[in-house]
Order: structure tokens, then sequence, then C-alpha cells
């Protein structure tokens, strides 16, 4: 079954992009059928539907309650393997 | 490449800022003067800095990618400064941390998914903190331009 990633930024524009990227990669290595939801922080609550978890590159403040995973390393290169790691566990821990 | 489609006419050295709204105007008008971005560009990047900010701390290197919504943007480009003195920005995915930049890459995105591959040699180019010491250091734009194209070969 297609796992649905909700991956946000603040205005979908260009850091959203790269870790939307990043996680199809990563899904694609690891052979997990993803499908990927790329939006507005904003827009979050209003896609939640069947949303297995979320990858934000900015602060998400409030409880969406599914696991919520940051981004930011796939911005920064910082941290990295550790992200596609925790990514994975959710994913697959499923 | 990037380094091919960086001009020089939006490459500052030794700008003088004293916060980060400042680098928006002057970096940000350069864009609009060459016809990048439209008006409202300066504006809309200080909006969204404030409620989502761009500064990144590589390994101790302070760099920002200042962008905002594709509707202020005419045409993609990348500007870039160097900060005579660090400005402070706050760093991505923080409220309130800190990051002291001397770097900043200024991105005009028309189609996020277009330029997947434009975006993602910008940053790694951003997450090398040699090269971005380097681009800092440079002498002139064209070195500048040398130092990106030899990370991207």
């Amino acid at each position: 079954m297609k796992k649905k990633v909700i991956v946000a930024c603040g205005g979908a524009v260009a850091t959203s992009t790269i870790a939307a990227n990043k996680v199809v990669e990563l899904c694609k290595k690891n052979g997990i059928d993803v499908e990927i939801c790329q939006i507005r922080i904003s827009e979050i609550e209003s896609n939640l539907s069947g949303a297995v978890l979320i990858v934000p590159t900015s602060k998400v403040k409030r409880d969406y309650g599914i696991p919520v995973i940051t981004g930011m390393p796939f911005i920064s290169g910082v941290g990295m393997v550790k992200t596609e790691a925790a990514i994975l566990k959710v994913l697959q821990g499923e | 490449m990037i380094w091919e489609a960086l001009k020089k006419s939006l490459i500052v050295k030794e700008m003088e800022a004293d916060s980060c709204e400042d680098v928006f105007r002057q970096l940000g008008g350069a864009l609009i003067r060459e016809g990048y971005a439209k008006s409202t560009y300066i504006e809309a990047l200080c909006t969204r800095e404030k409620d989502y900010p761009t500064g990144l701390d590589i390994e101790g290197f302070g760099v920002a990618i200042p962008h905002t919504d594709v509707s202020h943007v005419n045409q993609a480009a990348t500007a870039i400064a160097v900060l005579k003195n660090p400005v402070t920005f706050i760093q991505m995915g923080s409220d309130d941390e800190e990051v002291s930049v001397k770097l900043v890459f200024m991105l005009a995105v028309v189609e996020p998914k277009a330029h997947m591959e434009e975006l993602q040699r910008i940053l790694s180019i951003i997450q090398d903190k040699a090269v971005l010491e380097q681009i800092a250091e440079a002498q002139d734009e064209e070195t500048m331009i040398e130092i990106i194209k030899e990370k991207e070969n």
C-alpha cells in the first residue's frame, strides 16, 4: 500500500522540493511505495487524511497526531544519515 | 550548471548591510533591476523570512538562502552577496536560534519542480564549508564563479 508522506515548508518553493526529492529517492532505494504531498506548513491540516508522516523543513508547532521528522538535514547536509534512518523506521514499521 | 548561469551583476562583494532586511533590499533590488524579480519581491522576502527563516549554520559558517513565493518572480536566477560584516539571521527550522551570516544565496524560483536539479546543485555548494570560505574570500566576481565551477565539475 502507498504510504502518504507530507513534505512541507513555508512556501512549498525551494526547501520542501529538495526534501521531497530526497524522501522519494530514499523510498525507491528501500522498496517503499510512497506518495509525496508537497505543501505549505499552513496546508498540513487539510491534507492530513491518510498521511503517516510529516517531514517539514520549517518549524512545526502543532501536534498533528502523526510522527514529525524534520527535513532540515536534507538542506544543511548535517545529520542526513540519522534522518534517513528515522524516516525508514516510521515507514517500514507501519 | 549554476556557474554558467551566474551573472556578475547579481553578485555583490563586500556588501555593507546592517540587517537581513537591508540585505534583501540591496540584493533583491539587483534582481528587480535586472528584471528577474517583480517590485513586490523585497517586501515578500521580508515577510516570509519572519515566518520561515532561512539562515543555516554549516559547521560554524553562516549562510542564508532567502527565497519567496513564485508569484514575485519573473525569471529564475541566483544572486550572491558576501557581507562585509556578518548579519544576524534566524536559523531555518527555529524561532529564535541566531546565526551570524557571511554569505547570502538569494534564490529567485519560478517552477520548483522544473528546477530541482539546480536547487540541488546550489545546496551541494552551500553544504560545503570549504567552498563557502573560498567564495567569501574571493578577490572578484570571476574568481567566485570559477570556485563554483570547480565545485560543480
